[in-house]
């Protein structure tokens, strides 16, 4: 591994959103204020070290980072204001762009240009999409009253269009946790850890991918519950338009009772909450971890947002039968949802969806080598 | 019961007094078996007072004195020195174990070397056991 | 010799005394003691109350000795014979015991230290019987002021005894003033330019009408006594002069250490490695440059270069993390685009504007590393690969605990102060003392900073310890207010433990004379016995213990004094035994 320090690499990162980053002075009251902060895992101390002397190679292996979920009691407790938890979430989205072989997390994490080139010109192809592939829109309402929208948005279709962009996001996702399999347990580890190993860590996974307990570690509880209601409303409407699209894109209108739309409105109300409370919070600034919105941080927030509320209206429009409103809704609802997914899994910062979950096991995984060799 | 000697010790002023002191100043710990007499310089040290040390039952006598060179009189201290070796052949004459009788030079920062020193000559007198002298003058009352 | 009434006190010094030694139990122990009129303690003697009770005692019952067993007499003897002085008895009939510092601070075993106690209390009283009144004697003051050294400190020292009207005779060892400011560029915390301050304090001085600067003279041996100095220098034009004086204020300085004596720095061997001072000198130039007269891009400092390490000194030399900021902001100025790394065992940046320069510099995007001084000192080596920057250190970083490579066109080492190498010859010339790191002797480290045990002789600057330039200036002046308050006063007590002769006991073998250091014994030849000039006498007491027939005695340590201590101390001993 290259030990030689670099002072470039410090400086290159503060397009990831990195600043103040030189008056950390190690004193480690951050790693000692940590809640998650554990034997063998220590940040966020090491990790700024690292970034500090340039040295990209250690860092690579780092799975620290991706440990550390943003209580911002590091930042409030630093005596020289050097914020590290704002370094750790710079360091996150360094660590995306490591992982990711196309290049392209690089670029939009650094160029607002290229990001919002690329949202445009998928936006623009799906609605060109729309109106020049897909059929036309049947303006005549179905019996309850409804609008039609299997006539231009044929779910068959829209089905296959979803697993397609599903299974390339998945791919390009599953190659870039190899890669951080590779840094980290390969590269990071002295030791090289067990098949057994691998098999009974692998429930660790599961685990903080479904509950986030780490999450749960933060003083104020509320984030927690805030981001489990989000994620679990958006992993209901994901399961929902791509595995069940032919029974929730429907043309009847069941009771608001039916499970259809019961499980739309709590997908829908818990995506609303999680939404409010980063907005707000992020507006606010109130609390250390949102002192500082990076684009990437907003852009998120805000394409989901949009998502959202364009996914209310389709349903308002469709029931209440007014089919031109609903046409554009679900245009607009596709426009931005297409280019959001294929920048926000992949490279930027959903990711986290994947890299989070897979740290925890992997950390497990270097603690498990490094025990063998105590 | 165990023996405890009483060595009685001539400091000078100005360095070795001042040593001793910085012993106590910071707080180092050493035997309690030395009696310290304060004289200005080790050139002071006359003959009769390491005889009278003995003589009314010290079990040992320790003359300090500045490094040669730092005297602060110039010279005294090598004065000491050689009315020391003289000592040593008489009281060797005289009975007394010669190790009874020690010189070193304790500078004013030497506190640390003060309190060895201190420990290590009690245990050498323990070994010798109490002076000759000095059992004479209890059992005799003298 | 009228029968000894003795006040004995025995003192609690709060904790520090009673804690280990049963002081109820010693008082009462001595109170029995033959002569001992009054035998109390208290918790603090030093106080007025406690000094209120001796005064009163000592009319009440009479006393016409005093002994006290507190403290060292290095610290109060002084304080409790004016005590004595108020009360109407002469100050020398008083005797101290020391039962802290040489007993209840090194001992943890209350038993024997209580029993040390009685002992040394004894002894004490034994001797004070034995002390005679003796007369203070003054002399007057020559009101010049001799400073040896004309760097800021001595400077500074001329300069505050000169402007009171006083005469200073100014020794400066190379051929202009300045000392190692001369060097700097600009000063810390608040990168003052070091050249203007210098350039005034320098002419006022060159100017002053009060002030005879000898260039290129060094001190060579003094005689004489407080208030009266002598010397004779060897001026330029190689004449001898001979200046006499009432004051001395040693403001020798200190150099920067021999960067070539750490190997693995490469000083020496590899250009572009250099010292601070030589860094300074460079900066004064306006330009950094290596020495092929390229921009360095990579520039390297490492603090603590032959400090803090047994190898050399273990000594911290106090300035040179600020310097090493000052240095990092510098360069952050003039090579705005460098890499600038500072490689520290710790960081000091203590003082007013200190911290907030470290602050302040820690915005620069400077890489500070740390070592650790006692393991694995950094190693610089030249680089062979192609492409490779001209130098690389190869560097344990303690946090990290890996080893690292840092490229490095410029190398700055942060050399610590040390002695000059003719401080002894200084020390011996002036009659002051050296300590273990070669720096000169204060009188008390905490409360007499600038004194020495030598009265009339003053250490100021860094010769007395490292420090900066704010500090040495105050020594500086503290220094110049004690000369001028001593001459001030016209006169000054000297030495009253002086030697006489008995001339009826002296038969004129004269070896008193051939062992007095200061030639202070003369022999008359119609009396044929030896005179002692008591001004000249510093009472040493070689004398006292050279003499065959006993005529000469060393007064307040006479035979008879220090016998009887020797007496009282035993007796006790074998019978608490």
């Amino acid at each position: 591994m290259n030990n030689r320090v670099n002072p470039d690499l410090p400086r290159e990162l503060r397009e990831f959103g990195i600043r103040d980053w030189n008056e950390c002075y190690h004193c480690g009251t951050c790693t000692a204020i940590c809640p998650l902060t554990a034997q063998g895992f220590l940040f966020p101390r090491k990790t700024i070290r690292l970034m500090q002397m340039g040295l990209k190679d250690h860092l690579s292996t780092c799975v620290e980072p991706w440990l550390c979920y943003y209580c911002g009691e590091c930042s409030e407790q630093c005596p020289r204001n050097a914020n590290p938890g704002e370094l750790m979430m710079s360091l996150r989205r360094y660590l995306t762009s490591l992982y990711d072989w196309t290049g392209l997390s690089k670029k939009f994490y650094t160029s607002k240009v290229w990001e919002l080139a690329f949202i445009i010109i998928f936006a623009i192809l799906v609605v060109l999409t729309f109106i020049f592939v897909l059929p036309p829109l049947d303006t005549t309402l179905t019996p309850q009253g409804g609008v039609k929208v299997n006539s231009f948005a044929p779910f068959h279709i829209i089905e296959y269009f979803d697993w397609a962009m599903a299974i390339v996001v998945a791919g390009l996702l599953v190659s870039n946790i190899l890669r951080m399999y590779y840094r980290v347990v390969w590269q990071g580890t002295s030791n090289k850890v067990g098949l057994l190993d691998h098999i009974r860590e692998f429930w660790h996974l599961i685990y903080n991918f479904v509950v986030q307990p780490k999450f749960s570690k933060c003083e104020d509880k509320s984030y927690w519950l805030y981001h489990w209601l989000l994620m679990s409303g958006y992993t209901i409407m994901f399961i929902l338009i791509v595995v069940f699209l032919p029974w929730f894109q429907t043309e009847k209108i069941h009771p608001p009772w039916h499970l259809q739309r019961a499980l739309g409105y709590y997908a829908t109300i818990g995506l609303l909450i999680g939404l409010t409370a980063a907005i707000i919070g992020r507006l606010k600034k109130q609390e250390f971890k949102f002192q500082f919105s990076h684009v990437s941080d907003w852009l998120f927030l805000v394409m989901l947002t949009l998502t959202v509320i364009t996914g209310i209206l389709i349903h308002l429009f469709r029931v209440n039968g007014m089919p031109w409103a609903t046409y554009v809704s679900y245009i607009a609802h596709m426009a931005i949802l297409v280019p959001m997914i294929l920048i926000e899994v992949p490279f930027s910062k959903w990711s986290h969806l994947a890299y989070r979950p897979f740290a925890v096991y992997f950390a497990r995984l270097q603690k498990s080598a490094m025990t063998k060799t105590a | 019961m165990e023996f405890n000697p009483t060595i009685v010790a001539f400091l000078c002023n100005w360095c070795s007094y001042t040593g001793a002191d910085l012993a106590g100043t910071s707080r180092m710990k050493y035997k309690p078996n030395v009696r310290v007499i304060r004289v200005m310089c080790s050139g002071r040290v006359d003959p009769t007072f390491v005889y009278k040390s003995f003589r009314e039952g010290a079990d040992g006598v320790l003359i300090c004195g500045c490094h040669p060179g730092d005297c602060h009189y110039q010279e005294g201290n090598y004065k000491c020195l050689r009315r020391f070796k003289l000592m040593k052949k008489y009281i060797t004459q005289m009975g007394i174990e010669p190790a009874r009788l020690h010189l070193e030079w304790i500078s004013a920062s030497e506190g640390k070397q003060f309190a060895e020193l201190i420990d290590s000559m009690t245990a050498r007198i323990k070994e010798l056991g109490p002076s000759k002298i000095k059992t004479v003058v209890e059992t005799l009352a003298i | 010799m009228e029968e000894a009434r003795i006040g004995v006190y025995v003192c609690w010094c709060g904790n520090n005394i009673a804690k280990m030694v049963d002081v109820e139990l010693v008082t009462e122990l001595i109170g029995k003691l033959p002569h001992v009129v009054v035998s109390k303690n208290y918790k603090y003697m030093c106080s007025d109350p406690g000094q209120e009770l001796i005064a009163e005692d000592i009319l009440e019952h009479n006393l016409n000795r005093v002994v006290v067993a507190a403290c060292s007499p290095r610290i109060h003897e002084l304080t409790f014979r004016k005590v004595l002085e108020k009360s109407g008895l002469n100050p020398y009939l008083f005797e101290m015991a020391n039962i802290r510092e040489q007993d209840s601070w090194v001992h943890d075993n209350r038993e024997a230290a209580t029993r040390k106690a009685v002992e040394l209390v004894a002894g004490a009283i034994s001797r004070v019987q034995y002390h005679e009144p003796l007369d203070k004697r003054s002399v007057g003051i020559n009101p010049a002021t001799l400073v040896i050294g004309g760097g800021v400190a001595g400077m500074s020292a001329a300069l505050e005894v000169a402007n009171a009207g006083r005469e200073v005779y100014l020794l400066e060892k190379t051929e202009q003033l300045g000392g190692m400011v001369s060097h700097f560029d600009l000063t810390f915390p608040y990168l003052y330019d070091a050249d203007k301050m210098l350039e005034v304090m320098i002419r006022r001085t060159i100017n002053h009408p009060h002030i005879k600067v000898f260039y290129n003279t060094t001190i060579s041996e003094v005689h004489g006594y407080i208030g009266n100095f002598e010397t004779t220098i060897q001026s330029d034009s190689n004449q001898e002069q001979t200046l006499t004086f009432g004051n001395i204020i040693v403001a020798t300085g200190l150099r920067p250490f021999d960067a070539s004596r750490v190997g693995q720095y490469g000083y020496g061997r590899l250009p572009n490695v250099i010292t601070s001072v030589e860094f300074e000198d460079l900066l004064r130039t306006g330009q950094v440059r290596t020495k092929e007269g390229n921009i360095p891009q990579n520039i390297a400092i490492i603090h603590c270069v032959g400090s803090r390490n047994t190898e050399f000194h273990e000594y911290c030399s106090r300035t040179c993390c600020q310097v090493a900021l000052k240095f990092a902001n510098q360069l952050r100025s003039l090579l705005p685009d460098s890499n600038i790394y500072d490689l520290y065992a710790d960081m000091r940046a203590f003082g007013k504007g200190c911290e907030e320069l470290y602050t302040a510099t820690s915005k620069k995007e400077i890489i500070f590393m740390m070592f650790d001084q006692q393991h694995e000192l950094p190693q610089i080596i030249k680089s062979v690969a192609p492409g490779d920057p001209p130098m690389l250190i190869f560097f344990r970083e303690k946090i990290s605990g890996l080893g690292l490579e840092i490229p490095a066109d410029m190398i700055i080492l942060m050399v610590g102060m040390e002695a000059h190498p003719d401080v002894k010859d200084i020390a011996h010339a002036v009659g002051i003392s050296i300590c273990s790191n070669a720096f000169f002797i204060e009188k008390h480290p905490k409360l007499d900073p600038v004194a020495t045990t030598t009265s009339g002789v003053y250490i100021v600057g860094n010769c007395q310890g490292p420090k900066g330039i704010p500090d040495s200036v105050a020594q500086a002046k503290a220094a110049a207010a004690r000369v001028l308050a001593t001459i001030n006063q016209g006169s000054v007590h000297v030495e009253v433990t002086t030697a006489e002769v008995n001339e009826t006991l002296c038969c004129g073998c004269q070896t008193c004379i051939m062992v007095c250091p200061y030639t202070a014994i003369h022999y008359d030849r119609e009396k044929k016995v030896s005179v002692v000039n008591e001004v000249l006498c510093k009472g040493c007491g070689t004398c006292g213990s050279t003499c065959p027939t006993g005529a000469i005695r060393s007064k307040h340590f006479t035979d008879q004094q220090i016998l009887s201590q020797i007496d009282g101390l035993m007796k006790m001993a074998l019978k608490i035994e």
